[in-house]
């Protein structure tokens, strides 16, 4: 019935990525050059680089916010930049430490699952047998309501930025999957990797050496878009309450103004980190996007 | 179709054992003690001992399972720690606030989009087709509470247009109440369509093009029929059951959203209950939130293939 669809079109929550390219690969300096060409690409990377340092140098600039100050629910002042909260915290403290576990869980949890939806991507690429266990277990995962079982998980375990990290990182791979394994069976089908074979190369030699360099590029971009979708779950899972409760996050300062109930007042509590949510995802799916068009030869001209 | 439709409610029972199953495990394979995930301290003794009785806590864990898989089939999801009711009875008396929520949001995405989706492909290059584009990289940015506190914070406390919490105004009656109903339903349903519409649209714009490249454009249009004839008539006839197909799989993101926007609104479906279980620490009820929430989304997403097949005259016949 969906026999009009192609095949390997995403769900509407993935980012379309195109095929790759299959020409031998630009060099480095040349890609970053055709990267940088756009504004969207220099853009989105100053945009990341500025996170990085605030998550990575704010917190030694920035006392940590705790205890109780005198100055409440203050409107954002040359003081106070993003205003303070209803216990007289600093919101701007709260939102550059909250960066740094943002970015921590959004890289970790990237990591994990870019390491499993690679092995599994490539492992349903190349071999028939195991592709239609992977294939399954992908679309299932992509069809349950992931958000609830994270919940749950994470309610059980324990929250803490650990926990968030391998939770979030645990449940992401399905995309992650479904983009290596589809590009990943142009590869295989290509005549070289019959060659290979021929030359009596083994499987693993020929997933490792021959189709998993092919698809780096879209592990590339898979590492920046699952980042940022790490970031809106870590998001959502501690405006849930089930953020680290000894570290700032993001979703912990939107949290704080609904528990409180000063979200109708105090719209700088929730502005600030919903901005940093907002500039730090987008700059992130940005440059994935950027990333996978500068090396497509296609959209040279674009 | 009858070989179809059973085909495809195979699948559906299968996702959700398999669900229930990885559910059952992992839970049991974490660290920490099982038997917190079903009895706990504020129960009666009495209580506590039907409890491990009837899921045979000091048994092993495939017997456990089994026991488990039963109390399932029976539609037993355990008690409450904090509520001290059936699990299956707290969240049945919630699912259908949230029913109502996503599937206005997946009606009203689907109604929005693709007229978005067609008009941009349409007008590829042009300013519609760049904010189709832009809305559809931002949407993937948009963090589901962020707007949600904005739209309740602009339209519900400062215009007043919309209450800014509840479902329904107990007070209302008759056609008052069903008036009452979607004026707490907007800014909820308003929040979770803003965040999909986008990225829903764009990938239907990317589908289009594809579409219109086809043959039988070229020779509709060949035939002298005018664009518009051929992009309305022909070309959106065939995007339509893809685009529908498209929303199905976009059910389980939706319900996520749905439980941000439920907390963020106050509006009592299953997702605010989850936020409530989660500051209480309520395993049964977190357990059997998900469960539910995913039986309804597999089969929402079995109606969905059903409909787009009845809908579908290559395979009606």
């Amino acid at each position: 019935m969906s026999a009009m669809m192609p095949p390997d079109t995403g769900p509407a929550g993935a980012v379309a990525v195109d095929e790759p390219a299959a020409s031998t690969p630009p060099s480095a300096m040349k890609s970053l050059r055709r990267f940088l060409a756009k504004p969207s690409g220099a853009l989105s990377i100053s945009m990341l680089l500025v996170f990085l340092v605030t998550g990575l140098l704010g917190p030694l600039l920035v006392d940590r916010p705790g205890g109780l100050g005198s100055e409440i629910l203050r409107s954002p002042s040359v003081a106070h930049w993003f205003g303070t909260d209803d216990l007289g915290q600093d919101v701007f403290a709260q939102v550059v430490w909250g960066t740094r576990v943002s970015l921590t869980v959004a890289v970790a949890a990237s990591a994990i699952a870019i390491v499993i939806g690679t092995a599994l991507g490539l492992l349903g690429a190349y071999s028939r047998r195991a592709d239609a266990w992977v294939t399954t277990v992908t679309d299932l995962m992509l069809s349950l309501p992931l958000l609830p079982l994270m919940i749950m998980v994470t309610a059980l375990v324990g929250p803490s930025v650990t926990t968030l990290t391998f939770v979030i990182g645990l449940f992401s791979w399905p995309e992650v999957t479904r983009l290596i394994r589809s590009n990943g069976l142009v590869v295989v089908s290509m005549p070289y990797i019959d060659g290979a074979r021929a030359l009596g190369a083994t499987g693993w030699r020929i997933v490792t050496r021959e189709v998993l360099p092919a698809v780096v590029p879209l592990i590339v971009v898979s590492v920046l878009l699952t980042a940022a979708r790490a970031v809106i779950s870590e998001a959502g899972l501690s405006f849930l309450g089930l953020g680290d409760p000894d570290s700032w996050s993001w979703g912990r300062i939107i949290l704080n103004a609904q528990r409180s109930g000063v979200i109708s007042t105090a719209w700088w509590q929730t502005l600030f980190p919903s901005l940093a949510i907002l500039l730090l995802v987008l700059s992130a799916t940005v440059a994935g996007v950027r990333f996978n068009d500068s090396r497509d030869p296609r959209l040279k001209d674009r | 179709m009858a070989e179809f439709i059973a085909r495809r409610a195979m699948r559906a029972i299968l996702t959700i054992w398999i669900a229930v199953t990885v559910t059952f495990f992992l839970l049991r394979l974490l660290p920490g003690d099982p038997t917190l995930l079903v009895v706990e301290g504020d129960m009666t003794p009495e209580m506590q001992q039907a409890l491990r009785e009837q899921y045979g806590l000091d048994k092993p864990m495939l017997t456990q399972y089994w026991l488990y898989l039963t109390e399932l089939a029976r539609g037993n999801l355990g008690t409450s720690f904090r509520q001290l009711q059936p699990v299956t009875d707290i969240i049945v008396s919630r699912l259908p606030w949230t029913a109502l929520l996503a599937g206005s949001a997946f009606v009203l995405t689907i109604v929005l989009g693709i007229p978005l989706g067609v008009y941009a492909a349409a007008h590829r290059g042009k300013r519609v087709d760049r904010v189709v584009q832009m809305f559809g990289i931002t949407g993937h940015a948009l963090f589901v509470p962020s707007i949600g506190i904005l739209l309740l914070v602009v339209a519900g406390s400062w215009l007043g247009w919309f209450p800014i919490g509840g479902a329904i105004d107990p007070d209302t009656r008759g056609a008052d109440a069903y008036v009452s109903l979607l004026h707490h339903l907007a800014l909820p349903l308003l929040s979770l369509v803003v965040v999909q519409l986008g990225p829903y649209a764009l990938t239907l714009r990317t589908n289009m093009l594809e579409v219109l490249g086809e043959d039988y454009i070229k020779s509709a249009r060949g035939r002298g029929l005018s664009p518009q004839r051929t992009l309305w008539r022909h070309a959106l006839r065939n995007a339509f059951l893809p685009a529908l197909t498209l929303m199905g799989l976009q059910l389980g993101t939706l319900v996520g959203g749905a439980v941000l926007t439920e907390t963020v609104f106050a509006y009592p479906g299953v997702g605010r209950l989850i936020y409530e279980a989660v500051g209480q620490l309520d395993y049964p009820l977190l357990q059997g939130a998900f469960i539910m929430l995913a039986i309804t989304v597999v089969v929402a997403n079995l109606i969905t293939d059903v409909i787009s097949m009845l809908l579908n005259p290559r395979i009606r016949a």
